[in-house]
């Protein structure tokens, strides 16, 4: 449904994506994971159209969107959804969600989605009428997944949704991606926390230096030495366990 | 000297009229700095051009007062989009505000209203004009009359407020508006047309400009230099109110118009014009973020 050929951006004359290839089946999560500086956001940046590819291709649905102006792209279908720290604080919770389902004309159906929204993450409608600014984190990041499916998408893109927030709360957002994602939107979840995102995922992209350094099952990732080394925790002290015992 | 309270109150109203022509003035200089991360100097020749347009289709095409200043206001929404699209644009993107390149477009202000006086001081002329408006009797409050122009201007401006705050709050166009004000690339993620949006608000911003011009022409008369004056009282309004701040722009608006009547009736008269400053250092001596203003945004 996604896919990224070579792709090549930075900001001013910094480079940081240096010939990145991946690609997401419909249907699927993929999980695109590495630390920080390592071009994730920048990737999606590019995806989003908010800053210019300078080389590759992306394609989205067989149709090229690089360098799209950002609103054609949400409009045939693709949404990325920033980090709960970019909400509009200074507008209620349900004006935020209903900036998201801006692109739309059909009011029934936006009335459906809100209905949606509310029944995925209850706390949103008990505080819909809160300036989104008064939420707490776990809840202002729900508002902005709920902001990006109000847009009806075919795909979303998620920037951390885990980032900041206390294990229990990100088992309650993931476990909604889950389902966001069985009611057929495909997502790309861009993750530090790869011990969380690989449950989540079904396929995986470790980025380092602007490339992709390993790629495949989530499974497979996560049982994969070199991942848990550098990823997963694992330190120098646990694999000499290992060998020693 | 006895104190009398129904000219208090006859000074009092007289600055709220006056005071409501410089909200929706700074109301425009408001939403130009929310939107577009800009300030804008040249918005006092703006208003100077609404007042002219608005001079021309009353006096010399005939047209309905109410109707000019509806005719005024598209016209001058119009020239603001074109300004905005053909000269602003280009230096908002290289960035606005506090950055570098915002100091660019400061300067650019200035030029733009300098040309703007210079264009105008050739199409009409360096004589002040008298924009005779025929209302019929004033209105009567016990002892105060106020002349049907001003009672007129307070309810006019009180309802380009209202339409700004039901439009702002209650239709789609102005959510999204809202939404490019607070953040412009959440916005553009969110599938807004944002450069679209911004000319809109610019155009939204001048056209209030040009409505207070068309108000006060009857009151004063209709002159080239007439924008600095406004700009900066507009200015002392917003700054009062809380800069960027819509609801601050007006109560901004309103009690600088009040102070400066009062200063003028019980200090002095001639010095009418400084009194908005003295109310604007006051304000800031207390409130350094003004009236409503939220702390200071800071920009990378």
């Amino acid at each position: 449904m996604l896919k990224v050929t070579g792709l090549e951006t930075g900001y001013g004359r910094v480079q940081i994506l240096r010939g990145l290839d991946m690609e997401v089946p419909q249907g699927r999560i993929v999980a695109l994971l590495g630390g920080n500086g390592t071009g994730k956001s920048t990737m999606l940046r590019a995806v989003s159209g908010l800053i210019r590819v300078w080389n590759g291709q992306i394609e989205f649905n067989g149709e090229r969107i690089d360098n799209k102006a950002p609103d054609q792209i949400v409009r045939r279908g693709l949404i990325q959804v920033t980090q709960g720290k970019d909400s509009y604080p200074s507008m209620t919770v349900e004006e935020n969600l209903k900036v998201g389902a801006f692109t739309r004309s059909d009011k029934p159906g936006v009335a459906r989605d809100l209905e949606r929204v509310y029944d995925y993450f209850p706390v949103l409608k008990e505080r819909r009428r809160q300036l989104a600014g008064t939420l707490s984190g776990g809840e202002v990041q729900m508002l902005v997944i709920g902001r990006g499916l109000m847009a009806a998408p075919k795909m979303m893109l998620l920037d951390e949704p885990s980032a900041a927030l206390a294990p229990k709360v990100v088992l309650d957002i993931f476990a909604n991606i889950n389902r966001i994602a069985r009611s057929g939107v495909t997502i790309l979840v861009v993750e530090q926390n790869v011990r969380m995102a690989l449950i989540l995922a079904s396929y995986a992209y470790i980025i380092r230096d602007g490339r992709i350094l390993i790629e495949g099952d989530a499974d497979d990732l996560m049982h994969d030495e070199n991942v848990k080394m550098s990823f997963l925790g694992g330190t120098v002290a646990d694999s000499s366990r290992e060998y020693m015992s | 000297m006895d104190f009398d309270f129904t000219s208090l109150f006859a000074f009092i109203l007289f600055g709220l009229t006056i005071g409501v022509v410089y909200g929706i003035v700074a109301l425009g200089i408001s939403l130009i700095y929310s939107g577009l991360d800009i300030v804008h100097f040249a918005h006092g020749e703006i208003y100077m051009f609404g007042a002219f347009f608005g001079l021309v289709f009353s006096e010399h095409m005939g047209v309905p007062y109410p109707l000019a200043i509806l005719s005024a206001m598209v016209c001058t929404g119009l020239l603001g989009i074109v300004i905005e699209r053909v000269f602003y644009r280009r230096l908002t993107r290289a960035g606005g505000g506090y950055t570098v390149a915002g100091m660019g477009m400061i300067i650019c202000g200035f030029g733009m209203s300098v040309v703007l006086q210079n264009i105008a001081y050739l199409s009409w002329g360096a004589d002040a004009e008298p924009f005779p408006v025929d209302l019929g009797e004033p209105f009567q409050f016990g002892d105060i009359s106020l002349p049907k122009s001003y009672g007129l201007t307070a309810v006019i401006a009180l309802l380009l407020m209202a339409v700004l705050h039901f439009f702002l709050k209650k239709t789609k166009i102005g959510l999204a508006v809202r939404a490019v004000a607070a953040n412009k690339d959440i916005a553009f993620l969110m599938g807004i047309n944002v450069p679209l949006m911004i000319s809109l608000i610019f155009g939204l911003a001048c056209a209030l400009a040009a409505a207070a011009g068309v108000l006060i022409g009857p009151m004063q008369s209709v002159q080239v230099e007439m924008g600095y004056l406004m700009l900066m009282k507009a200015f002392a309004a917003a700054v009062v109110g809380g800069f960027g701040s819509l609801p601050g722009a007006i109560v901004g608006g309103l009690l600088v118009g009040i102070f400066e009547n009062l200063g003028a009736a019980y200090i002095s008269p001639n010095h009418k014009d400084i009194y908005a400053f003295l109310l604007l250092i006051l304000v800031l001596m207390v409130r350094p973020s003004g009236l409503f203003g939220v702390e200071v945004r800071v920009k990378a």
